[in-house]
């Protein structure tokens, strides 16, 4: 199920970890040797409960937390050589509460605050702010405060914020919380745009819907330890692996698994696929 | 005597040009579990801070229209006085536990009303069991996980021995044990106390199948209210709203569009397994033989 | 969680049995005490009177040491620093322009960092022994207004809180390319700015939340309440008072009105 790190060249990879551990202050050890390889391009989502290790893990990935032992290599080089300041500019980071980041008295200023800090020319940070707003459809309230703004807008200000730094790699932690259905659609819709541009996603989450509708790969988190490196679909179809990491597959995945001996996929994860199961097994009418 | 009752209800905050609420009719009975579905600004919240008083003693806002709970108008009882009659549970885990000790904390609200040492101690002991946190007496809030905070929430709320609980999408900060479990402590409330429940929440998922009726609120609006099989029937009805449907929901739609029918309805997997198995995969096979 | 605010650790101990409040007043008459004694021998014993208690309160070295190294680094700061601001006296050890290292002020550096060292371990022992809702009942019983006594417990169960907040939001600026340790005081102060206002804002959102909790729990409904918590007085307690204010008093007394110098 894990793919062996051997069989990605080098240069596809953008991050990838060698027995990766990590151990709070205080002793609990939060990562368990972990090998992961992600390559350029992938859409990837880390699922686990609380406690699972997968924030733990995220933000090894950016530097802000250093391996206990093991090594996260970005782009090849060991993230513990680069400053975080640095890895930024290849490793981007939405935290799951926007407010903890936004700042600013206007969206375009939230939005220029990251560039700027990477030493960016001032040419070159407007043409990046103008592409963030544009991204995240900030335009009619780009003169703004952050603040003032609506939940669903100050989450897309935050992840325009980061977008403006230009990452090769996008980390989200739990970006549909607290949106409306329409909202995190089209948030989900924005991000599938950028990894369709060569932008390598990574969601935090513990939502299987989303999971199920957009990422390509998932990681299963359960303390501290990848259960599980599948697909999307392989992930579904292991109704046991998801209970042990205390997350709940989508109700027709529940279903589909009640309904294998009628020889329903048991990969199924939308309501559109089950009653087309449902439809065919039965052959019409 | 109704639970609650809201007539012709309009709300605005103090600096808000809109209407929280806009002209809001409600009745809820006793022993009713109302769960009011909406996403931001639907005026689910505002709904729930009307219901103990918080609105308009706490908040201020213009407030037009009668609210009774219990009887009695919410503007002519203070919110210490509600707080006997109503319980208030809100989306925050932090912002509510402010004691050292579960105890402390679930002990606080009678405290405060000098109910007798011994009553304390039982009402204590009474509402960690409802919420299934009994012996954790001594522990302190940081080493509770999300889902424990809101049950001892929960907790410090029964024990004022309220006979309406309000809560304010209590699950949204929750992994999904968390939300099963609380969602779990819920449902035995109204099941086996038979505790008028309301909830405001932007997931459908599990709350509805426990539900006696959903309120469907949008921009202050209430659009609609109904027992959760006639309100789901369609489920474009919630997304028109902003809410996600219950999944097994969009499968019984879907399957009534393509059967020509309207009489699938499911409100939970365990349903929807046994009307598939019985009505559509069984007579199909046996139609192939 | 809880970090170094937390200190108090469950023991059963006679310090941990002693009621708050003779507690409370305990520390502050051994405080006083640290005060009227001017003599290094005695400052000595008494420090390692309190020394004893924290042996009572089985208080490990380790924990002790880790909790009071800021104590000891401004213990020894006060020995360095007293003789070259004290310039009085003779012998004369060392001088160096106006500034004249004398035998009698470094005693006197050393008495005051042993005052000092007696200070924080007293009331570290008092924090040990002491969980937050016996300190604010305590001082409740004492006269403390419950407001009060609810705001001091509200404050210190909210530190490690925000904290973690704290360190949240610098993770989130700093994956923003924030360098919080670069550039001159101006421009650390403007970068402190990104970390405080998200604080703020977050902190304010707490309280208002928080504000709407403690009402809906009836705070304030009347002007007696309950508490669950009794403290009563054992005989121990009588006795342990009864030592510790002739502990005071007697010196006091030797001191002021005797003239001994002590």
């Amino acid at each position: 199920m894990i793919p062996s790190a051997n069989t990605i060249p080098q240069e596809e990879k953008i991050i990838s970890t060698r027995n990766l551990k990590f151990t709070y202050e205080g002793g609990v050890q939060a990562l368990h040797g972990l090998n992961l390889d992600i390559r350029y391009g992938d859409y990837l989502a880390i699922v686990g409960g609380n406690g699972s290790g997968k924030t733990t893990l995220a933000k090894t990935l950016n530097g802000l937390l250093r391996p206990t032992s093991g090594t996260v290599f970005v782009k090849g080089r060991s993230a513990s050589e680069q400053k975080v300041a640095e890895l930024a500019k290849i490793v981007g980071y939405a935290f799951q509460n926007p407010d903890h980041q936004l700042f600013c008295s206007s969206v375009e200023d939230e939005v220029r605050f990251g560039p700027e800090n990477l030493g960016y020319s001032d040419s070159e940070v407007r043409e990046k702010v103008e592409r963030a707003i544009e991204a995240m459809r900030l335009g009619d309230v780009r003169k703004l405060p952050p603040l003032s703004l609506r939940l669903g807008q100050r989450r897309r200000v935050s992840i325009a914020s980061i977008i403006a730094m230009d990452p090769q790699v996008l980390i989200l932690d739990e970006p549909t919380t607290g949106l409306d259905a329409g909202e995190s659609q089209d948030l989900l819709d924005r991000l599938k745009v950028l990894n369709a541009e060569g932008k390598t996603i990574i969601l935090i989450t513990h939502d299987m819907r989303v999971v199920a509708e957009n990422a390509r790969r998932v990681i299963v988190m359960s303390n501290g330890r990848m259960i599980l490196d599948s697909d999307c679909r392989g992930v579904f179809s292991d109704l046991a692996i998801l209970g042990e990491s205390s997350l709940e597959p989508p109700p027709v995945s529940k279903l589909a698994h009640r309904l294998a001996k009628y020889g329903i996929p048991q990969d199924v994860v939308s309501a559109e696929e089950l009653v087309f199961q449902l439809m065919r097994s039965g052959g019409g009418g | 005597m109704k639970a609650l009752e809201l007539k012709d209800v309009r709300f605005k905050y103090r600096g808000s040009e809109d209407w929280a609420l806009d002209s809001v009719s409600l009745d809820v009975e006793k022993g009713e579990f109302v769960t009011v579905l909406g996403c931001n600004g639907s005026g689910k919240s505002t709904l729930c801070l009307l219901a103990n008083g918080l609105i308009p003693h706490a908040i201020p806002g213009d407030l037009q229209g009668v609210v009774t709970v219990f009887g009695r108008n919410v503007v002519q009882q203070s919110v210490a006085e509600s707080s006997t009659k109503v319980g208030i549970v809100f989306q925050e885990p932090e912002s509510q536990l402010f004691c050292m000790s579960v105890e402390e904390e679930v002990a606080f609200g009678p405290e405060n009303l000098a109910i007798p040492r011994e009553e304390i101690r039982e009402r204590v002991e009474w509402a960690l069991e409802l919420v299934g946190m009994k012996g954790y007496n001594s522990r302190s809030p940081f080493s509770l996980s999300g889902g424990q905070k809101q049950r001892v929430a929960i907790a410090a709320a029964l024990s004022m021995r309220p006979e309406m609980l309000v809560l304010d999408e209590p699950a949204y900060a929750l992994d999904p044990m968390g939300r099963i479990g609380l969602y779990s402590v819920l449902k035995d409330l109204k099941e086996k106390h038979g505790m008028t429940v309301i909830l405001a929440e932007r997931d459908a998922e599990e709350a509805s199948a426990f539900s006696d009726r959903l309120v469907l609120m949008k921009k202050g609006k209430m659009l609609e209210i109904g027992s959760s099989r006639q309100v789901l029937q369609d489920p474009q009805k919630l997304r028109s709203i902003g809410v996600t449907p219950p999944q097994v929901t969009e499968v019984a739609a879907l399957l009534n569009e393509r059967l020509k029918t309207s009489r699938f309805s499911f409100l939970s997997v365990n349903e929807a397994e046994k009307a598939i198995v019985g009505e559509v995969l069984r007579p199909r096979r046996e139609g192939k033989r | 969680m809880g970090g170094f605010i937390d200190l108090y650790t469950e023991a059963d101990t006679f310090l941990h049995r002693m009621d708050p409040r003779v507690k409370i007043v305990s520390v502050l008459m051994l405080s006083l005490l640290a005060f009227v004694l001017t003599n290094l021998n005695l400052l000595l014993l008494l420090l390692a009177f309190i020394f004893l208690l924290l042996l009572l309160a089985r208080a490990t070295m380790s924990r002790t040491l880790f909790a009071l190294k800021f104590v000891f680094r401004f213990m020894v700061l006060i020995v360095i620093l007293w003789p070259i601001f004290d310039p009085s006296g003779s012998p004369v050890l060392a001088s160096l322009g106006p500034i004249k290292i004398t035998e009698p002020a470094i005693w006197r550096g050393v008495t005051s960092a042993v005052r000092v060292g007696c200070l924080a371990t007293v009331w570290y022992i008092l924090m040990f022994t002491t969980s937050q809702r016996d300190l604010v009942r305590a001082l409740v019983k004492l006269g403390v207004r419950f407001d009060f006594g609810l705001t001091l417990a509200i404050s210190l169960r909210f530190l490690p809180t925000f904290g973690a907040l704290i360190d949240s939001i610098k993770d989130a600026q700093r994956a923003r390319g924030l360098e919080l340790s670069k550039g001159g005081l101006l421009k650390r102060s403007r970068n402190y700015v990104a970390v405080l206002v998200p604080t703020i804002v977050s902190a304010l959102r707490t309280a208002d939340t928080l504000s709407l909790a403690l009402q809906s729990r009836a705070y304030g409904a009347r002007a007696d309440r309950t508490y669950l918590r009794d403290l009563t007085m054992r005989p121990s307690d009588y006795v342990a008072l009864t030592v510790l204010v002739l502990l005071l008093v007697l010196p006091t007394f030797a001191k002021f009105v005797m003239q001994i110098d002590i």
